[in-house]
């Protein structure tokens, strides 16, 4: 550090300081109460508790419903990460390439992002409801019976759906970014070295987008497993049968409904682990072929 | 081996703008053209609707006397060369170089022996492996020279390609186009905003202006017999300078009051403007034959070392008049020069800044006007 800012070292952390008080009340001070709470046992009124040791996460591990909720999590999120990645990347190459008009798609496209998960939950629920819904008419007509209240496999994809419509305008403005950010001559230069335009992008705007592509994974991998909550809670509150319940929604119903506090606070010490995990395999495996 | 053919081509844009009014332009094979003009005047689109980046609104671009217009940017078999070299960060300069080639779907042991080859030619066989960015300057205007030449195109283009070097590099560079174009034989555009790179580089050389071509010819030529007095301020550094000619009864004035006398011209009365270059003025002590003699007062001198500008002021002349001295003059600033020019050393142009031909009875001569 040059030496005029050496004098001001208390500046920063007073800058700093609103952010740091609210990661440090809403984060860190859940994360370590979970930590504890994870190693006792608590009675169902909550008036007393007893240390537990490794109880918690041993009836956690043996319980059947634990593994299902945790392959249906891989499932989700992968299909999430990649599906809101893969559209918004379209959406972004389309935009860049349109003139006129530019800004109203542009603004509507990153509109999904503005909507509450719970709203959009709800409007997605009222799409496709088997009685009601718009789209489960349409789909009727065809041929298709659409009960996600029934059918496991369909309730998943409705909450992958209406997560994916969600976080795609998010990605939309970074990839879009990225996009505008490309110098132009490169892609001039190589449509003069004879590459088409599926070549070009291919082999030289995909690969210069590999830094907002890493970074766009790390944050809808975080985004599937924690944020989506909201939007399975009002679109099929983990059902039907527990085929729509994630993790982090499993966390929920264990501890909130199920006052289960113990096994709750195991579980989330888990999904941490195993989203912290992830993130460090993300950016020890995968930004190696990054291109910065 | 090609030749290029511009039939007034026109560029206009969806706004109304209008880039290139008309360019008529003939490339012979091998042979070499630069583009010059100020920021603005039109080369860069120029150069683009070669390439097939930019459309053309007007007009018809025919390489090898085949109609090309239509085709897109990779079916013309042109090459170019950006001013930002616009490398492939993310490819090795191998890669770079053998990007048109595979592209092509060229067998891959002769991809291998063409970029090397190259390689060999430009010096770059041991930064095969590197990326874009852990070159210098130098080395990578040199990986942008071989990614186009690797490909032995029909159409070299050159889009400034010097302007991001330093001067010393620059100097090199310029030296080392020279040769390659020479050597590969490869017709070339060359844009560029740097007359001096414009005359030492060029076969042919064409002033641009306003999206009009002002001149084209070999660089001596436009230098010695500018059509325009754009083309005449555009080349030679420092730039020539302009007398304003005011008409007095049957004579034109220069600014201090000294008579011109330009017989076939006095009836027209077209001459407007005198130019005449910082070389072109001597001191009249030195040459008692030269017809005309301007005192001046030396206001600054700039020393280059083998030549000494002196920025002196005249009597009327709003602007300074730059004389070229010898650099082991003992002027000093302050101190008053006779200096003394030959008719033949002249350029007139008329108020439209077109050139007037001079004839030899023209003389300038000391007579204060009445």
């Amino acid at each position: 550090m040059s030496a005029p800012f050496q004098r001001h070292r208390l500046t920063p952390w007073v800058l700093m300081a609103p952010q740091l008080g609210i990661v440090l009340v809403f984060f860190f001070w859940p994360a370590l109460q979970a930590i504890e709470q994870a190693f006792y046992v608590e009675d169902a009124f909550g008036l007393s508790r007893e240390f537990a040791g490794l109880a918690n996460f041993k009836a956690v591990l043996s319980d059947p419903t634990y593994y299902q909720a945790l392959g249906t999590t891989l499932v989700f999120s992968l299909a999430v990460a990649l599906g809101a990645m893969s559209i918004a990347l379209l959406l972004a190459v389309m935009a860049d390439r349109v003139i006129r008009g530019a800004r109203v798609y542009r603004t509507l496209l990153v509109w999904p992002y503005a909507v509450a998960p719970a709203v959009a939950g709800v409007l997605w629920l009222f799409l496709f409801d088997p009685t009601l819904g718009l789209i489960s008419s349409l789909l009727g007509n065809m041929g298709i019976d659409w009960d996600h209240k029934l059918n496991g496999a369909q309730a998943l994809a409705l909450v992958i759906m209406a997560s994916v419509w969600k976080q795609m305008s998010y990605n939309f403005v970074f990839f879009l970014a990225a996009l505008q950010a490309l110098p132009k001559s490169l892609l001039e230069a190589a449509a003069i070295d004879r590459a088409g335009p599926w070549r070009r992008f291919w082999t030289i705007t995909f690969p210069l987008l590999s830094p907002t592509s890493f970074f766009l994974l790390v944050m809808n991998s975080v985004y599937a497993f924690f944020e989506t909550f909201g939007t399975i809670d009002t679109v099929t509150s983990g059902g039907p049968g527990g085929a729509t319940t994630t993790l982090v929604y499993k966390v929920y119903q264990d501890g909130f409904v199920g006052q289960d506090m113990g096994s709750s606070a195991a579980q989330s010490v888990l999904l941490m682990a195993l989203v912290g995990g992830l993130t460090w395999f993300q950016f020890r495996y995968v930004e190696r072929k990054v291109q910065y | 081996m090609a030749t290029l053919r511009l039939n007034g081509i026109r560029k206009r844009y969806p706004n109304g703008i209008t880039a290139l009014h008309g360019i008529d332009l003939s490339v012979a094979d091998g042979e070499l053209i630069v583009v010059v003009g100020p920021s603005g005047c039109g080369k860069s689109t120029l150069l683009r609707t070669v390439a097939g980046l930019e459309s053309i609104s007007d007009g018809e671009l025919m390489i090898n006397e085949q109609r090309v217009n239509a085709l897109e940017p990779a079916e013309r078999d042109i090459a170019m060369v950006f001013q930002n070299y616009a490398l492939y960060p993310h490819m090795s300069v191998f890669e770079n170089m053998a990007y048109a080639l595979k592209n092509r779907g060229t067998p891959k042991d002769e991809i291998r022996r063409r970029v090397t080859d190259t390689a060999r030619l430009l010096d770059l066989a041991e930064l095969l492996d590197r990326r874009p960015r852990q070159l210098s300057g130098g080395q990578r205007q040199r990986v942008a020279m071989g990614r186009a030449i690797v490909r032995e195109p029909q159409v070299f283009l050159f889009d400034e390609p010097l302007s991001n070097l330093d001067a010393k590099l620059r100097v090199q560079m310029r030296l080392e186009i020279r040769r390659l174009q020479k050597r590969l034989g490869i017709t070339s555009v060359y844009v560029t905003h740097d007359q001096v790179e414009a005359m030492t580089l060029a076969d042919r050389l064409v002033v641009m202006n306003g999206g009009h071509v002002e001149q084209c010819g070999t660089p001596m030529m436009l230098y010695a017999q500018p059509a325009t007095r754009f083309v005449a301020s555009f080349l030679g550094s420092p730039a020539m300078n302009f007398l304003p000619l005011a008409a007095h009864r049957d004579a034109v004035v220069l600014p201090n009051g000294a008579q011109v006398a330009l017989p076939d011209m006095l009836s027209a009365g077209r001459a407007a403007t005198l130019g005449i270059r910082p070389e072109h003025l001597v001191e009249a002590a030195s040459q008692p034959e030269a017809a005309a003699v301007l005192d001046v007062t030396v206001e600054m001198l700039e020393p280059l070392g083998a030549d000494t500008l002196a920025y002196t002021r005249l009597p009327g002349l709003d602007e300074w008049l730059v004389v070229r001295l010898d650099g082991a003059h003992a002027a000093r600033e302050g101190q008053r020069l006779s200096l003394a020019f030959a008719m033949a050393n002249c350029h007139v142009f008329d108020a439209q800044g077109m050139r007037v031909p001079v004839s030899n009875e023209a003389s300038v001569s000391l007579r204060e006007a009445q």
